[in-house]
């Protein structure tokens, strides 16, 4: 099953490629051919332009990437980020898509980056990054609610210094963890949370707030409100590590049904408190089957697709293969195949990567744990 | 060093101003004594801590909140502002735009923010990076002063935190105000207001008092 590969991990030769199939940006992208392209031709508001440039050396300033001015990383990330102003002139530019978008041009070329930020941005996260950053910081309070449930004591520490959510979580969830976990860390939530959703979002921080103030241990040296603060903003690396990170994060029992009920419940208090929300964001997207059905890789789409199959042997047979292909298209492009979108482009690599692995859930559980420790237990 | 007679005393200090004049720079400059140009950009709110020894018995902890300057971030400075005692307000003298809003913030501090007597918290103009030479201030020391008057700071300083310029001498004299404000009269006189910040003697739980 493509979840337990993701929470596995996706191999990094893959992952650029299993980022666009699971957030829909590929079949979004071939939706809008040479769209990337004319955005990228027009000269874009001055007011965006100019934020934009003084971000561009702001993000992973020594990733290799990113590090001359000028480079190719930055002057991708200027495109991409320049381009969705022009796509949603209505939410512009937002700094914390900077290092998200930053993340995805280290795994994939500019136009590939672009449908993947409008994805997360429309998709994944309706409304982080508008104008009036209300979602945010609804999903700050549905992220305090919820743990009540998973870490009494950190709620209740937390309640008492009254320190409201959006003083650590902000940057937590505005930039996916991208700027909080160390990077092995980082990849291995943002595959889950690709295939996953938000709800990943918040697991991790469930599991980074109920490892820090979760007993009365550990708020022994949290005795004010800057210290518990200090203590969120420079987390454990124990905590942080890939391994328990993701072990965590897969065993906390909290559901997307939790998050939408939560979310109405704040949605209402939202609304007595501070009045009808100002942006109007589209439903949020629990992950890739819920993306892929609520917009079914429409079969056209799919046709371009063999030039990536073709076999290095000799000469194709037209008519042979094209039958072939047609009912493998058939087969994927079922939405009640999951997120289908994931095979649907390269049989030959992903699928086989897939498919091995798919196994019974304990199982996978188990040689989850038994690869993760040789691997980072070092 | 510590003596057991010694007051301590813990301000919050609020760091605010347009994107990319150097609110980080500043910080970490003032409690690291470095400078690099390669901070990120803030998201949200960081923060930092800076122990001055005031005087012979004073010791001052001064937590310093860098808050993001993307316009946007303005619908979350309400909680932000929260208990502040004083505020930097900085720009970038390179740039006027960043000085045009500074007003703005300015305004944004004293809706959101009022001290326990009523007052708006001291706040202090910074016109930082003016170490680049392309000073728009230049020579205009008396129009600044006037100003700062104007529009309530209790003073201005031209800053670079490259340079390490004048940013312990803007810190002082921010201190200077808060604790002048805090032997305020206005205060006496109104005993039953929590004041959550001050006179906390108790060397062990220099925290505690930051609860209200």
């Amino acid at each position: 099953q493509i979840r337990l590969r993701c929470q596995k991990g996706i191999p990094p030769s893959l992952r650029g490629r299993a980022w666009q199939y699971l957030s829909g940006s590929k079949v979004k992208l071939e939706q809008n051919m040479g769209k990337f392209d004319e955005l990228d031709l027009l000269t874009g508001d001055p007011k965006w332009l100019d934020v934009i440039e003084r971000d561009l050396h702001r993000q992973f300033p020594f990733h290799e990437m990113f590090v001359s001015r000028g480079g190719h990383g930055q002057q991708d990330l200027f495109r991409v980020l320049k381009a969705y102003t022009l796509y949603r002139p209505e939410e512009g530019y937002c700094q914390a898509q900077a290092p998200i978008a930053a993340v995805l041009l280290m795994h994939m070329p500019a136009e590939q980056a672009f449908w993947c930020l409008v994805q997360i941005c429309e998709k994944y996260l309706p409304g982080y990054y508008s104008e009036k950053l209300e979602a945010i910081q609804l999903d700050g309070q549905i992220l305090f609610s919820l743990l009540h449930k998973v870490s009494p004591v950190a709620y209740k520490h937390l309640s008492k210094q009254k320190i409201d959510p959006i003083l650590y979580m902000t940057e937590w969830f505005m930039c996916a963890f991208s700027r909080t976990l160390p990077w092995s860390s980082v990849l291995r939530v943002w595959d889950m949370f690709f295939c996953e959703g938000v709800k990943i979002i918040f697991r991790v921080g469930l599991v980074l707030l109920k490892h820090t103030l979760g007993s009365s241990d550990k708020l022994k040296s949290c005795q004010g409100q800057y210290e518990t603060m200090e203590r969120l903003r420079a987390l454990s690396p124990k905590i942080m590590q890939e391994a328990f990170l993701v072990q965590e994060v897969i065993e906390l029992p909290v559901t997307e049904r939790q998050i939408e009920r939560e979310h109405l419940i704040q949605l209402k208090k939202w609304r007595e408190t501070h009045g009808e929300l100002q942006c109007k964001s589209p439903p949020r997207l629990h992950g890739a089957k819920a993306i892929s059905e609520a917009e079914p890789a429409p079969r056209k789409a799919l046709e371009p697709v063999p030039s990536i199959i073709v076999s290095p042997g000799p000469a194709p047979v037209p008519k042979a293969r094209k039958s072939k292909e047609k009912s493998r298209e058939k087969g994927s492009a079922s939405p009640a195949n999951g997120p289908g979108a994931e095979g649907n482009g390269a049989p030959g690599t992903t699928r086989e990567l897939l498919h091995p692995q798919v196994s019974p859930h304990h199982q996978s559980k188990e040689s989850l744990s038994s690869r993760e420790s040789e691997d980072t237990y070092l | 060093m510590q003596k057991h007679n010694q007051k301590e005393h813990l301000y919050k200090l609020l760091v605010i101003g347009d994107l990319g004049v150097g609110k980080t720079s500043i910080i970490k400059r003032y409690v690291h004594q470095n400078f690099s140009p390669h901070y990120r950009a803030t998201i949200g709110v960081d923060f930092a801590l800076k122990v001055l020894n005031w005087d012979a018995e004073t010791v001052v902890r001064l937590q310093l909140w860098d808050i993001a300057g993307q316009e946007r971030f303005g619908n979350m400075t309400r909680v932000y502002y929260r208990e502040a005692m004083g505020a930097f307000i900085v720009f970038d003298v390179t740039r006027p735009a960043t000085f045009e809003a500074v007003t703005k913030w300015k305004e944004d501090l004293d809706s959101k923010l009022i001290l326990p007597n009523g007052k708006p918290v001291p706040a202090v103009l910074l016109a930082n990076k003016c170490d680049q030479g392309i000073d728009v201030l230049m020579n205009n020391g008396i129009k600044m002063d006037q100003f700062c008057k104007e529009n309530g700071f209790v003073g201005w300083f031209e800053t670079s935190a490259k340079e390490n310029i004048n940013i312990n001498e803007a810190s002082r004299c921010l201190v200077k105000h808060i604790i002048a404000s805090e032997s305020d009269p206005v205060q006496s006189v109104e005993p039953d207001i929590v004041k959550p910040h001050l006179n906390s003697s108790k060397i062990f739980s220099c925290s505690a008092c930051f609860k209200s």
